[in-house]
């Protein structure tokens, strides 16, 4: 059978839908999620540079020691039971997103690492893309990293701005186009 | 379950940058999309979104003097994989505008009126079989606020959660034999023919039950085929 064709989600995607506490992995079913807890934000600005507010932001993610709450990972026994390791997020009238989440541990064969996913109204098609952390050790190894021109690669790397916060800016095109997938 | 996620065929799926939709030129990437091999984190996903996000019920037409306004349609859809299991236990939110074409959103300032008894958001599982039901009525047509005449024939909005991050679909559903079809952007971005008459629901031939509504078929597939074991 044929995949089903993709649509934007257009501008009217119900607010109801980004639940308040969405955007917070640290919690799940009223426990807390085992590791360092962090807070990714960033921006998402189009073409011209303007704020897209109301674009829904996705992550999905590995817990602290690296293991997928999914079956197909191996090591899914182990996972962190009070961490899902998937949010939720709205951009504010600046452009502005924010998640509070837990560092990924490196999955095997992987740098630690956040998956991305862009809907709004306008993208006809889901975007997706990683985000890296400034000085994560595997980085370089990484094939999901090695598979963006090197020139690229720093714009997936988020910026420790202090202790525990990563900024993570999203652009949707033009200069300093964030790498996205064709997956 | 494992599965592998197969390039997409494009003549299926919408162009990114759609000739009269203003917003797209600004919006979607110029750099070309970068493929890469899939690993765990893309082939796992979130299958327990359930118990984060509230679900909403698909009853969404009201009853009684709570009802609202228009034809009373009933959906009956089924969501697959590329190998036609169903995907079972999936989230899927569903939102759509009321009988004259109105969105209960910020965003939405047109003239047409509000119904109250309509805010026109459903947020379901799928059962066993890959289904699920949605009470409702059907959606008007609206205006897109471009000055050249686009107006949005009837359509019901669909975001579904499958099995792994890569099954995660945005998608639009329309229905048979609206004149609007032939001219929306939206639905019209799509090359394949067959593709597009996909992505337009079945009116199932009236027979009494529900006597009271119309009921539309309609089948979603998502991303991904079952991996077969290796064979030594």
């Amino acid at each position: 059978m044929i995949p089903t064709g993709e649509a934007t989600v257009g501008p009217f995607f119900p607010p109801r839908y980004v639940d308040a506490g969405a955007n917070d992995l640290t919690r799940f079913e009223g426990h807390a999620a085992q590791g360092e807890a962090i807070e990714i934000s960033g921006s998402v600005r189009q073409e011209d540079g303007a704020a897209l507010e109301n674009l829904v932001v996705e992550i999905w993610q590995a817990d602290a020691k690296g293991v997928y709450r999914h079956p197909a990972d191996p090591r899914h026994r182990e996972a962190d039971a009070n961490f899902l390791g998937w949010g939720r997020a709205a951009t504010d009238k600046e452009g502005g997103y924010r998640f509070r989440t837990v560092l990924p541990g490196a999955p095997a064969g992987r740098a630690r690492h956040v998956n991305f996913m862009l809907m709004f109204s306008g993208l006809m098609r889901i975007l997706k893309t990683t985000m890296f952390f400034e000085g994560g050790k595997a980085n370089d190894a990484d094939p999901v990293l090695a598979a963006v021109p090197a020139a690229r690669r720093k714009l997936l790397v988020a910026r420790q701005e202090a202790p525990g916060k990563y900024r993570f800016e999203l652009k949707l095109r033009g200069e300093h186009e964030t790498p996205f997938f064709d997956d | 379950m494992h599965y592998v996620i197969p390039p997409r065929d494009e003549r299926t799926q919408p162009a990114r940058i759609v000739p009269g939709y203003p917003q797209t030129p600004w919006r979607n990437p110029r750099e070309p999309l970068i493929r890469r091999a899939p690993t765990l984190s893309e082939l796992t996903g979130p299958l327990e979104v359930a118990q984060r996000v509230k679900l909403l019920g698909g009853d969404i037409a009201g009853r009684g003097d709570q009802q609202a306004i228009g034809q009373l349609i009933h959906l009956k859809l089924r969501v697959t994989d590329e190998d036609g299991a169903p995907v079972g236990g999936a989230v899927v939110e569903v939102w759509q505008a009321n009988g004259a074409g109105r969105y209960i959103h910020p965003n939405d300032d047109d003239h047409a009126p509000v119904d109250k008894h309509f805010y026109g958001a459903a947020r379901v599982l799928t059962d066993e079989s890959g289904s699920f039901e949605l009470r409702t009525v059907k959606p008007g047509a609206y205006p897109v606020p471009t000055k050249d005449g686009w107006w949005r024939p009837p359509h019901v909005h669909f975001s579904l959660f499958g099995k792994v991050w890569l099954q995660r679909l945005v998608t639009q559903m329309y229905f048979p034999g609206e004149p609007l079809n032939a001219q929306d952007r939206i639905l019209n971005a799509v090359p394949d023919a067959q593709a597009r008459e996909r992505l337009i629901a079945r009116l199932r031939p009236p027979a009494g039950d529900p006597y009271d509504a119309l009921v539309f078929e309609h089948d979603i597939v998502l991303r991904g085929r079952r991996a077969t074991p290796a064979q030594p």
